[in-house]
């Protein structure tokens, strides 16, 4: 596809506004009815969805050109998705999202990059991860654990850890956890160590589709040669990539996709998780994008009028993974859920994505804070969330910022109640 | 930028972007092609069929605060440039008609000042979304009005500057009623305080102690920005029975509300148009209904299950079922602060219904369509589903006038929407789509019939003119003056034709506005049809008219 192929969405704009807001019927106050963060931070028309789609449109057009400021407007968005989810509460004939993405890859093909999103792209030639860090040490967080070699053996189960989780110190025994809740359950785990490489969403996010293409070319050879019927990974970027973003370039994965909460919860549901220690606290629990409006699978690529497209293929952000997190939050002895207004398919963004926190790390940081406001007013002890780049840009901000809010990945969570033992690293 | 682009838009002075750079700081303007761009694109109710963009701005501001309004607008008075203000940015009459145009985009002034919950106003700033404001005011067990555009619509601009009927209109009357004061700014850049406040005695008037200039301000249409900027207003606050937050799942067709035990839903349905009547004008004055919209059972199907809709109107039995044994609806929502007052509302609404020959339906017990449907009612969040089937609609002239008049309004537009989707110059709705509200003791309705298609269609785009030229000549074949007389084409027409309120705006347009500062074309300017591919018999029925309805010298 090529950005001229959405020009009938971006046509179909209405200029309505709604991509601005949180669905309208779910508005619960004046300080927290905002959706999108960009708009909000910088207030012209054109950082919103509907705006970008205009500025799209008046390039083709030849009404306007792309140049640096605008190529940085482009870039200043998470890629959150809760424009489109938003629009589409109206319309069915325009897919924002993938406006937004195609506008990123014409801004890289003609040209307009940003040092920073090229020194992740570098970083991911050189070391096949996004964060830069030696690709012989990805594998490291597993060192001790009784998991298979994927590389070498067949297995149940193939664990796909992340770059971030991989290579994160403070997010490596949460990995860790991971998957000691899951060979405590019986499961046989494999993965893939050092060997395991980036997903290649993040390229794609950035507009550079050939080395998002090939990361999943890898990824798929991998898995066949496993033999794994379930693949699990507790990043949600990745999660959303392999469920969405695969099958959309024609790249499905022979086998099952799932987050690291849903096999939780199917092992809770099992009775092979069992969770008993109190964590008498109460919660709130932030959305991560890529798990919930950005984590619904890929449903079809529709060739035709989509106005014609039936329902059940419309990407609206409701079939994304919000209840599992949720019923592991709830199953925690003790705990309570307080929840915040924007939540689900409306939930606000942590910042972190789409290149932000790489290339306008202020922007990230705002972002995030005005979510952990947002989790302050709910009335909770502490947030809990499901992704790494979540946990990552709330504890960074909260430390920056001041903000007295403790962020935790549910994983963490779930090992704490499960009592299970983490072997430390040998 | 391309030479020849740059030839098609206007340009703007270093000295004159300076001067608004330093009165909005630097970070608040912008002249950058692609972001001016994005206030020029207004597809729907384009006063330029035919095109989708309007003219773009020559640079775009934010201002924060009264001052900074002021001080954009001096420097456009200083530097030969126009002003045009808008709020959330939704319609043709947000956007530039010069080439010398500075887009005032009021976001950053979203502020709810003040909720006085004693005396039931709130003061807001233009960026204050309807939903917003409700979220707030219910928890104090208030409510306002919302305007039919809906809850992502500004009720200061709504109150200020144009139009105002809405759902709840049969409870809270229309936006012209609900504006108690307001800080206006002026088009040479000085502030003036209608109302209470122009006194300096809080908010609780629009009519004094203080100047009351309410016809001037705002008159029937709204001057849309022709006359100043509006940076503050106080609007009426009502009763509202139901809880401080209706819990509610989903977004809107998916939704699921709790629904507040004290309210009530009746699809009230009669056989003809003089039982309809009948009816509603005793509902007005058993002063009865919280909301009232008068609905078209097929629009409704029509934008919520649109691919349904298409097969099932192919079907002439089930468009005849919709289109004729259900004409004469209107859904009647009440709201009460006991259940022993609901139950005589409705044992009144019952017993109206019943006198005129009528069905009552009671959809409180229809679960899946009223928590369905709640949010849309109280909150309006269902209008803008008018966008979905083709992404673009206009309504006729329309107006608000004695509810009998409105029937024959809507047979006239009827007419014409079905010779037009015969013609398939607009989309297939059925024709009967008005968006129909009684208010005022029900003496008074506004009927806005509307219509949809789709931009992206050169047939949909060549047909919007000549279906604009018909409501116009079925508008002066029953006397009306419209209330899209905002549109200069039709101002031009009807305003000598109705007392010559265009001369009087064009007037008062000179008085405030010595330096022609504002873009005023939608507020007084004036324009033609074209008419060089219009069907004879037509231009001569028009100029008939023109001719018949002409005042004596």
């Amino acid at each position: 596809m090529a950005l001229a192929d959405y020009k009938r969405d971006m046509e179909g704009c209405s200029r309505c506004s709604s991509c601005k807001w949180v669905p309208f019927n779910q508005i619960k106050s004046w300080r927290f009815a905002k959706n999108c963060p960009s708009i909000c931070r910088y207030n012209f028309h054109a950082y919103s969805g509907s705006g970008r789609m205009i500025i799209a449109n008046s390039i083709l057009e030849g009404r306007s050109e792309l140049n640096e400021a605008v190529a940085e407007i482009v870039y200043r968005c998470q890629l959150c998705g809760a424009c489109d989810t938003a629009c589409k509460v109206y319309r069915d004939d325009i897919d924002l999202t993938e406006v937004l993405l195609e506008l990123r890859a014409f801004c890289v093909e003609s040209g307009e990059l940003l040092v920073e999103h090229m020194a992740v792209i570098d970083a991911l030639k050189r070391e096949d991860n996004v964060l830069g860090e030696p690709k012989e040490r990805r594998g490291e967080w597993a060192a001790g654990l009784p998991l298979k070699d994927i590389n070498r053996e067949t297995c149940e189960v193939f664990f796909h850890a992340g770059c971030r989780y991989s290579y994160d110190p403070d997010l490596r025994d949460t990995l860790r956890g991971a998957v000691s809740l899951l060979l405590d359950a019986g499961v046989e785990v494999g993965i893939a160590g050092a060997e395991e490489s980036c997903c290649g969403g993040r390229a794609y996010e950035l507009g550079y589709r050939g080395e998002a293409a090939n990361y999943a070319d890898d990824l798929l050879s991998r898995v066949k040669a496993s033999g794994a019927r379930t693949l699990v990974t507790a990043c949600a970027d990745g999660y959303a990539h392999l469920r969405y973003l695969y099958p959309r370039m024609g790249k499905e994965l022979p086998c099952e996709v799932l987050h690291i909460t849903q096999y939780l919860d199917r092992l809770l549901a099992g009775g092979r998780l069992r969770l008993r220690n109190s964590l008498p606290t109460l919660f709130t629990y932030h959305d991560p994008c890529h798990l919930g409006r950005m984590g619904e699978p890929f449903l079809s690529d529709w060739k035709g009028d989509k106005l014609e497209r039936p329902m059940s293929l419309k990407r609206a952000g409701r079939k994304g993974v919000y209840e599992e997190p949720r019923r592991l939050l709830r199953a925690l002895p003790g705990a309570g859920l307080a929840e915040m207004e924007r939540i689900r398919e409306y939930a606000w963004c942590c910042g972190a994505g789409g290149g932000v926190l790489e290339a306008f790390p202020d922007f990230a940081l705002w972002t995030a804070a005005e979510r952990l406001e947002e989790a302050l007013a709910s009335g909770a002890e502490a947030l809990a969330t499901a992704c790494p780049w979540c946990v990552r840009a709330f504890r960074d901000t909260a430390s920056q910022a001041g903000i007295d809010l403790p962020v935790y990945d549910l994983i963490d969570l779930a090992v704490t109640a499960a009592g299970i033992s983490v072997p430390a690293p040998a | 930028m391309s030479e020849t682009a740059a030839k098609t838009f206007g340009t703007i002075s270093e000295e004159a972007y300076r001067d608004l750079e330093e009165a909005v700081g630097p970070e608040n303007a912008s002249r950058e092609p692609g972001v001016l761009d994005g206030y020029a694109w207004q597809p729907t109710n384009n006063d330029h069929p035919t095109e989708r963009w309007v003219k773009r701005p020559v640079a775009v501001v934010l201002p924060g605060s009264t001052a900074e309004v002021q001080a954009v607008v001096r420097a456009c008075n200083r530097h030969g440039l126009k002003f045009k203000a808008f709020s959330t940015g939704w319609g043709v009459w947000c956007g530039p008609t010069y080439d010398n145009v500075v887009q005032v985009d009021l976001r950053r002034m979203n502020r709810i000042l003040e909720i006085d919950e004693k005396n039931m106003y709130a003061v807001v700033e233009p960026y204050a979304i309807a939903a917003q404001i409700q979220a707030e005011v219910m928890k104090k067990g208030l409510n306002l009005h919302i305007h039919g555009s809906g809850p992502n619509c500004s009720p200061l601009a709504s109150a200020t500057s144009g139009w105002g009927v809405g759902h709840d209109s049969i409870y809270m009357s229309y936006s012209p009623r609900n504006v108690l004061g307001a800080e206006w700014v002026l088009p040479d850049g000085e502030v003036l305080r209608l109302g209470a406040p122009g006194s300096g005695l809080g908010w609780f008037s629009g009519d004094g102690p203080g100047p009351s200039l309410r016809g001037v301000m705002r008159g029937s249409a709204g001057a849309l920005s022709g006359l100043g900027i509006f940076t503050k207003c106080a609007l009426k606050l009502y009763n509202w029975p139901g809880p401080p937050r209706i819990e509610t799942e989903g977004c809107l067709l998916d939704a699921r509300s709790e629904i507040p035990e004290n309210m009530g839903f009746y699809l009230c349905a009669f056989p003809d148009r003089a039982s309809f009547l009948e009816a509603v004008l005793k509902m007005g004055e058993a002063e009865i209904g919280y909301n009232a919209l008068r609905t078209a059972t097929a629009a409704y199907l029509n934008v919520m299950t649109p691919r349904l809709f298409k097969r099932l109107t192919d079907t002439k039995a089930i468009r005849d079922l919709m289109g004729k044994t259900l004409e004469y609806t209107i859904m009647m929502v009440l709201a009460a602060n006991s259940r022993e007052e609901l139950d005589y509302q409705a044992g009144s609404l019952l017993s109206i219904v019943e006198d005129a020959g009528g069905i009552a339906l009671d959809m409180s017990t229809q679960k899946p369509f009223v928590r369905m449907a709640l949010m849309g009612f109280v909150r309006a969040t269902i209008p803008a589903l008018v966008f979905r089937i083709g992404g673009s609609f206009n309504t006729a002239l329309d107006r608000n006038d004695a509810l009998d008049t409105q029937e024959n309004w809507r047979d006239a537009c009827l007419a014409i929407k079905e010779e037009w989707i015969s013609k398939g110059g607009i989309l297939d709705d059925m024709g009967d789509n008005p968006y129909y509200v009684p208010y005022e003791n029900n003496m008074w309705a506004h009927c806005e019939v509307v219509y949809q298609f789709d931009h992206r269609k050169p047939e949909h785009r060549a047909a919007l003119e000549p279906i604009f030229l018909d409501f116009t000549i079925a508008a002066l074949e029953q006397c009306m003056e419209p209330m899209f007389s905002s549109d200069p084409r039709v101002r031009a027409i009807i305003g000598p034709l109705a007392g010559g309120f265009n001369r009087w705006q064009r007037e008062v347009s000179k008085a405030l506005d010595p330096g022609e500062a504002a873009d005023s074309t939608l507020y007084c300017g004036e324009g033609a049809f074209d008419l060089s591919a219009v069907d004879g018999a037509k231009v001569k029925r028009l100029n008939e008219l023109i001719e018949k309805l002409k005042p004596e010298a």
